[in-house]
């Protein structure tokens, strides 16, 4: 039995090599594209919703320099480790010319070292930690930083909603949102010239479910707005439970929310909440903007999410950069990734920074009647 | 005994050609795989010792390592980057202008990771089985916490970045091979007789003179000291590293490359870090278009895991106890494995895993 199982093995070993093998032309006709995203573990949902941003953009525009554009699609798992790995691959064997991704910060930063080293010009797509592209000339992204969002609500709070005094509520495991939180008190407290006016700050970890400790402190302080990034399934959970303790001033965040659960778990109770955006579905910020909504309704049935567009974004500023330089020099090709300015996108007008991070309009958004719905832009 | 010392050192000279033809020759995806086979290797032979040999059901790996790996980050990136990148929270005094050269990162790295062990295992060990598991389990994921919440030290969720890359095949096999001669060593011993006694039967041990909490602490340091290193050379070679990644699946993944290679066999851990890393990886090719030459198969991204956990299912429920059982493999079993004699006999022949089976 053992024998026979043995050499079942052998025979998949060898036909499996056999395959690899043939696998391999090289065609110099094609340029690669190389899409690293998490499509399985815990950011397998954020992952894809980018590749089918990515993979619309390259339907509708298959081709560069009349070379045709193939996307290598790789799995990164969610792993940094594994991210690592997928990035090398890219860079090492399957030769990109540039490279898409990833969604989470912490996944994209494992690539940094080895696309910086490998010379291949990356352009994430909703990756927001400022380390990402900080002292790395070869990363890009579409998106703008955690330190914008931030400053983005604090403004709101103040001028919007003329609160003096805010209470800020944190996912302290999660990168994005202390850094969300961190330029918000920034901010707000230049604003409002006063030191103290950040009245509390509480911490949650991902996956928790009550947050009555934390919420009870706040409600004593009586703040006029309650900042909280965080993930959209604690964040919906824990403005139920504030709305239960009778806490009614304003609460606020940042993009993570714009899911269908947000909506689903917090119900009644997360009409009205207010919280800064890429996109906005209802009114198309350009002519870019209109074509890939009407595309991607068409393609995928469905209303499509801000990754998806900055995806997509990610796919044809890469492409753009291609045409200008008008060769697949990666090192050319960096060199006008980083001149990019007003490049017209999906999801708004990019101009990449010093850092190589976009300078773009926010959008502010709200829930109104169990749906998102657009509230305000916000320039930089 | 002259055959085994001679084909010990063909072996050493061979793996150093191999080593030195890598390091030349194969492009940077290939040498980063090697280096996280050898990583993983040491990381396995350090859970087993823990696992396999003393029988300590133990789950804090991912802890240990995120110890040893934030040590040596702290301790080798250079001043300046560390301003660059605690730019919210600035960095503890003493700690910002602090850098020693790798090695010697890395050695506090894992005498700090061993510290640290000790300081659990006083209290945990005297914990048994399952309750072993879930008070070490627990401890790996206080870790994971206290790291995300001491901005000042650790950057929070914000992670290390820049870390210099020196990790390379050198550095990876040449610690794989130290860890690997360490950790034999003390099997062989005395000491690691009486691990393996406790292993078997507590109360028989410990009727027979051997102090158990001695013991199991020993036992528990050396493998936490080990884990520490593998977990900084991990980070070195990631050059980017946070909280998120010391998750207890990290640990999970290592405990599967010790069952499957076999609890309480070094060489098995070794063999099965190498296929679990390399098979993982060589997959890939599920995710892609495949190209029979007469049909073209579309890749669905996503089969590669589906494929390998049916894998891993067919060879545990095969081999029970792993691949290697709690065999080693040595020379002795290989010049008289049935493949070696069955070719000069003309026999029928069967793998060397199974060598010492039937």
């Amino acid at each position: 039995m053992k024998r026979n199982l043995m050499l079942f093995f052998m025979a998949v070993l060898v036909v499996a090599v056999a395959i690899t093998g043939c696998g391999e032309k090289k065609d110099s006709n094609v340029i690669k594209i190389g899409v690293f995203e998490p499509i399985t573990g815990a950011n397998a949902a954020g992952g894809q919703l980018e590749v089918e941003g990515i993979k619309l953009a390259n339907k509708l525009y298959p081709e560069v320099l009349g070379k045709k554009v193939e996307l290598v699609i790789a799995d990164n798992k969610s792993d940094k480790v594994e991210a690592a790995t997928a990035a090398a691959r890219l860079v090492e064997k399957e030769k990109v010319t540039a490279i898409i991704g990833s969604w989470g910060s912490s996944l994209s930063m494992a690539a940094g070292d080895i696309v910086k080293k490998g010379k291949v010009p990356t352009v994430g797509a909703s990756c927001t930690n400022p380390l990402v592209t900080k002292g790395n000339e070869y990363y890009f992204r579409v998106c703008f930083i955690d330190p914008f969002q931030g400053t983005v609500m604090a403004n709101y709070a103040f001028n919007k909603l003329n609160a003096k005094k805010a209470a800020i509520v944190q996912e302290v495991s999660n990168d994005y949102a202390v850094g969300l939180a961190n330029y918000f008190t920034e901010n707000f407290k230049k604003l409002t010239g006063d030191p103290n006016c950040v009245v509390a700050v509480a911490n949650y970890n991902t996956g928790d479910q009550d947050f009555s400790a934390q919420l009870t402190n706040i409600k004593s302080k009586n703040p006029d707005v309650i900042f909280a990034p965080g993930n959209f399934t604690e964040s919906a959970l824990l403005i139920s439970q504030a709305r239960k303790l009778g806490i009614t001033c304003p609460i606020i965040g940042g993009d993570t929310w714009e899911t269908q659960e947000f909506l689903d778990i917090g119900k009644k109770a997360v009409e009205g909440v207010v919280f800064s955006t890429f996109f906005a579905s209802e009114t198309p910020i350009t002519n870019e903007s209109k074509t890939f909504l009407e595309e991607y309704r068409k393609e995928y049935k469905k209303e499509p999410a801000a990754v998806a567009a900055l995806g997509y974004d990610a796919y044809i500023l890469i492409l753009d950069a291609i045409k200008r330089a008008g060769t697949t020099d990666t090192v050319k090709i960096r060199e006008e990734l980083a001149k990019t300015t007003n490049f017209e996108g999906a999801a708004g007008f990019i101009s990449l920074d010093e850092n190589g991070d976009a300078v773009k309009d926010a959008v502010i958004k709200h829930v109104k009647d169990g749906k998102f719905t657009y509230l305000d832009t916000i320039k930089p | 005994m002259r055959r085994n010392t001679i084909l010990t050192a063909i072996a050493l000279l061979l793996l150093i050609g191999f080593l030195a033809f890598a390091d030349n020759f194969f492009d940077l995806y290939l040498v980063r795989i090697l280096n996280l086979c050898a990583i993983y290797a040491i990381l396995g032979l350090s859970m087993n010792l823990i696992n396999g040999f003393t029988g300590l059901f133990s789950l804090g790996h991912a802890g240990f390592m995120a110890v040893g790996a934030y040590v040596t980050a702290l301790l080798t990136i250079p001043p300046d980057v560390k301003k660059q990148i605690f730019y919210m929270t600035p960095i503890m005094s003493p700690l910002d202008v602090m850098n020693l050269p790798f090695p010697l990162a890395l050695l506090v790295g894992g005498l700090l990771t061993a510290f640290v062990a000790y300081l659990i295992g006083a209290p945990a060990l005297k914990l048994k089985g399952d309750y072993l598991a879930i008070a070490t389990l627990g401890f790996g994921e206080i870790i994971r916490v206290i790291f995300t919440n001491t901005q000042s030290i650790t950057n929070g969720a914000l992670g290390l970045k820049g870390i210099p890359n020196t990790t390379n095949l050198w550095w990876s096999f040449g610690t794989a091979l130290f860890t690997l001669v360490v950790i034999a060593s003390l099997i062989r011993s005395s000491y690691g007789r009486a691990l393996m006694a406790i292993r078997e039967d507590e109360v028989a041990a410990e009727s027979m003179g051997i102090h158990l909490a001695k013991h199991k602490n020993l036992s528990f340091i050396i493998g936490a000291f080990f884990a520490g290193i593998g977990g900084g050379l991990l980070g070195n070679l990631l050059g980017t590293i946070d909280p998120k990644m010391f998750t207890f699946t990290l640990t999970f993944n290592i405990l599967l490359i010790i069952v499957l290679g076999g609890m309480g066999s070094l060489s098995g851990s070794v063999i099965s870090a190498f296929v679990v890393t390399i098979a993982n990886e060589w997959l890939r090719f599920l995710d892609e278009q495949i190209n029979l030459g007469f049909m073209v198969i579309q890749g669905k991204v996503g089969t590669r895991m589906v494929v390998f956990s049916v894998l891993l299912m067919v060879v545990v429920l095969f081999y029970r106890n792993g691949l290697m059982g709690n065999r080693e493999l040595t020379w002795d079993q290989l010049c008289n494995s049935k493949i070696w004699r069955g070719l000069s006999a003309r026999k029928r022949g069967t793998a060397i895993a199974e060598g010492g089976e039937k």
